[in-house]
């Protein structure tokens, strides 16, 4: 009965220590057209914006090369973040929130077969 | 400090050896349409295993520039076969790409989940990844599988700190232990084989269940756990791993790669230093909870790519590793009677030398592989009033040929011809056991893989054993995925191994009975299988159930009997039934974003006919249970990790002679869980972590029967179940450096 209690306090634990992700005031969004054209390349952007300042959220795909980085506007800027990306040899285009939302709506009806990989 | 020495000036070296020049590469990219060539826009073009990209313009034409490290351009495009080109020189380069008229492979990206079930392979297969790794803070493989549902870890004895490993409910010598493909820490290295590969070295660990493929040899029974070491030519150019825990166990690891010539000639080196000085004694039974340890292990691999299709591999290994356990007062200059305190110690010195190497030619349909190691291992030890010494000395060289046998790849050969030799001397007490194996072999396996969805692999080898006489092992699998939802893999197949009677049981000798055995014996097997793995889409969620069956039968095998005498510890031929039946069902999914959830459940019916009965395998648990947690945030800064183990309980074995029994000494050990969880804190170079093992602090109650008096009858410290040492909390931190 303890270790059950033990196991339950665990799970409780492990759920509220999510924290939340959702936009709050202070925090900015901006969206990047970029030329990563791969998965690798994508995993390398995210390895470097993670650990920029201020640096929120991310979401990078290299289907339709674009980065969409949720920020605290008191930390980093707009530019920084672009230079962020450029220093890893990406293009770092800003573009809108409803132009990266057009793009990745035409990149998802695209036939997904365009991204050929090993598949183990 | 010689060492350590020439360790540093060689992490100096590759910090300082990436100066690199740039040049730019021209050129235009056609398809070829039925014998005309058209300009082809927008095909991808990137180096080969970098971030460096561009494509082609609207008449077909690129510039790329290029990097000294970099020569291996890739160019891919929907619906045409990609292709990869050497590039030597500055001319500009003119690529034709074919149609493709399969359609490609599509990748399905995801959270890097750590652990991997492979639908693909016809033999069933987990990879345990990175993420995986980092899931056991530490330190050496036996650690590696605690968030795994197929591989039980548990200690032989309560004294030598010696670990074996499950599979299939089956004790880790059916399992063929192996580092990159050849088999290892075998013979003498068998007892503490998990405890000598580092955990930051680690790669990967694949784990395969069931008959394995007949091109590594023919042992490996209930399956294959194959390590794969951190790769000289990788990404990694420095990775440093400081560890402590609260009961005094220290370790440092390090490795660094070297790119010596471009990325074509690489050299990795590795260090691994651990110790453990304190003496606790949690239960108060004046022995040792764990022994007393220091280990120095290095190694050093090569690795040559000429990116034509040779490739060479070349490594050196050094182990030295000492412990010294048993009564809390005991020290190693004491007068080793019945009147000084009970003492183990067993010194481990471990040299190695491995060489592989790999041809594919031009036409890509062949390939030749040669994998070869030498090895040569002496120990010393004692346990109380037993001496155990050993020599070891061993050769393998496996030689392998692939051809497709048809354009398509639908048909493909695998044969060849192996060689192993193992030199054995041994002496306990006084009584000497030597012997010299020297094994040809002959191999061929057929693989038929007309479609994504069926496999169907067919292999046999010849082996010509000096002492025992020809071998012949026919191996089977199957595997057919009707949708990619649903996949079927069915194995059969037959294993042999030679039993090294004395090193697969010297922790036995923590025991009061003497220990009775005979020459060595050929033990034999056959193992079947069935796997089906479900993939379903829950609310955008990947939902993967994995169920099997396995049944190994013994034809011949060494059975340790613990009952029939209570004078002796008896190891002797089966004489007999003796099969393992394993139940499993994992259900993987991530109940919440980035929340993944294992639950998993195990059946093991382990039985061997002992003193003329066939009964239950005594201390082998009947089921197991295992939930683990990941919680990793969105950005994966931050990792949480939570393992419960639930471990049924099963038989014990007693003493015939009812009064050397303990007073309630009982026939059933009772089920238990243990608890693990660690954090794990990302920075940009450094990570942090901390966590618990054991964290309800379980440990076997009488884990040395007859403390009081280790040299009475009666004395057993190898009577054991369950964990033996306590709650262990700790702390590491790690530090990478990458290329690019």
């Amino acid at each position: 009965m303890k270790n059950l209690l033990i196991i339950l306090a665990g799970c409780i634990a492990l759920l509220t220590a999510s924290p939340s992700f959702a936009q709050k005031t202070g925090d900015k969004v901006v969206c990047f057209k970029s030329n990563m054209h791969c998965q690798d390349c994508a995993n390398t952007l995210f390895e470097q914006l993670r650990f920029e300042k201020g640096v929120k959220d991310l979401k990078i795909d290299h289907v339709s090369n674009t980065v969409k980085v949720v920020y605290a506007e008191k930390k980093t800027d707009d530019g920084k973040l672009q230079k962020a990306v450029e220093k890893k040899g990406y293009k770092a285009e800003k573009i809108s929130e409803a132009d990266y939302a057009a793009i990745l709506k035409q990149a998802e009806e695209k036939p997904a077969a365009n991204h050929s990989g090993n598949n183990h | 400090m010689k060492k350590i020495l020439i360790f540093s000036i060689l992490v100096v070296l590759s910090i300082l050896g990436t100066a690199q020049v740039t040049r730019v590469i021209t050129g235009k990219v056609f398809a070829n349409e039925n014998g005309s060539l058209q300009p082809l826009p927008g095909v991808n073009i990137i180096w080969e295993n970098t971030r460096q990209g561009t494509t082609t313009d609207s008449d077909g034409s690129f510039s790329i520039s290029q990097k000294s490290n970099q020569h291996m351009l890739k160019f891919s495009f929907i619906g045409y076969e990609p292709q990869t080109v050497h590039i030597d020189r500055e001319a500009p380069l003119e690529i034709v790409l074919k149609p493709n008229l399969e359609i490609g492979e599509i990748t399905v990206v995801q959270k890097d989940r750590g652990t991997y079930l492979s639908t693909i392979s016809p033999i069933q297969t987990e990879r345990i990844g990175g993420a995986e790794l980092h899931k056991a803070a530490c330190c050496n493989l036996a650690e590696s599988f605690e968030t795994n549902p197929s591989v039980d870890v548990s200690y032989s004895d309560a004294v030598s700190g010696a670990k074996q490993i499950r599979l299939l409910g089956l004790d880790g010598i059916y399992s063929q232990l192996q580092t990159e493909n050849i088999a290892n820490f075998r013979g003498l290295a068998t007892n503490f084989g998990l405890t000598f590969i580092p955990g930051p070295w680690m790669e990967s660990i694949l784990v395969s269940k069931g008959a394995s493929s007949v091109l590594n040899g023919y042992e490996s029974i209930a399956g294959q756990i194959n390590v794969e070491f951190k790769k000289p030519d990788s990404q990694e150019k420095l990775h440093l791993n400081a560890f402590a825990s609260a009961d005094g166990k220290t370790e440092f690891n390090a490795n660094s790669n070297i790119r010596l010539y471009k990325d074509m000639l690489t050299t990795g080196v590795f260090f691994h230093a651990e110790n453990l000085s304190n003496r606790i004694d949690h239960n108060h039974d004046m022995f040792l909870d764990h022994p007393l340890s220091t280990q120095v292990h290095l190694y050093n691999a090569w690795k040559y790519n000429n990116y034509k299709g040779l490739m060479l591999h070349g490594g050196l290994r050094f182990l030295n590793d000492e412990r010294q356990g048993g009564q809390i007062d005991f020290r190693e200059d004491m007068p080793r009677t019945t009147t000084s305190p009970y003492g183990i110690a067993i010194d481990n010195r471990l040299a190695e030398a491995v060489f592989k190497a790999g041809y594919v030619f031009p036409s890509q349909n062949s390939a030749i592989a040669l994998l070869t190691n030498a090895v040569t291992h002496s120990m010393n030890s004692y346990y109380g009033l037993h001496d155990y010494e050993g020599d070891e000395t061993r050769f393998y060289a496996n030689l392998i040929w692939t051809q497709d046998l048809d354009k398509n790849g639908f048909h493909t050969l695998n044969s060849g011809a192996s060689f192993f030799i193992n030199n054995f001397d041994e002496i306990l007490n006084q009584r000497l056991m030597d012997r010299k194996e020297s094994v040809p072999g002959i191999f061929t396996e057929y693989t038929l893989k007309p479609s994504d969805q069926l496999t169907l692999m067919a292999g046999v080898r010849a082996d010509f054993h000096n002492m025992f006489g020809t071998m012949v092992t026919p191996r089977m699998h199957f595997r057919y995925q009707p949708d990619p939802r649903w996949t079927f893999r069915l194995s059969a197949g037959k294993g042999y191994r030679t039993a090294n009677v004395l090193a697969e049981n010297s922790f036995l000798l923590s025991n009061f009975r003497e220990l009775v055995f005979d020459e060595t014996i050929q033990e034999e097997a056959w193992n079947y299988g069935v796997n089906f793995i479900q993939k379903y889409n829950v609310a955008d969620r990947d939902l993967i159930i994995s169920a099997e069956f396995y049944r190994t039968d013994f034809r011949k095998q060494l059975v340790v009997d613990r009952e029939s005498s209570s004078q002796q510890l008896i190891i002797a031929p089966l004489d007999g039934k003796s099969y393992a039946n394993s139940w499993q069902v994992d259900v993987r999914y991530p109940v919440v974003k980035n929340l993944d959830l294992l639950v998993a459940w195990r059946q093991n019916d382990v039985r061997q006919t002992i003193g003329g009965e066939l009964v239950e395998k005594p201390l082998t648990s009947r089921h197991k249970g295992l939930v683990t947690m990941n919680y990793t945030t969105n950005l994966k800064k931050w990792m949480f990790d939570y393992t419960v183990q639930f471990n049924g309980g099963g038989r014990l074995p007693l003493l015939p002679d009812a009064s050397l029994n303990m007073a309630g000494m009982d026939t059933e050990f009772p089920s238990y869980t243990i608890m693990n969880a660690q954090i794990t804190r990302y920075f940009r170079y450094w990570s942090i972590y901390a966590g618990a093992e054991n964290l309800t602090d379980y440990i076997q109650k009488h884990a040395v029967i007859g403390h009081e008096n280790p040299f009475a009858p009666g004395f057993d410290a190898t009577r054991i179940w369950g964990p033996v040492s306590g709650r262990r909390i700790y702390m590491g931190v790690r530090f990478t450096l990458n290329y690019n």
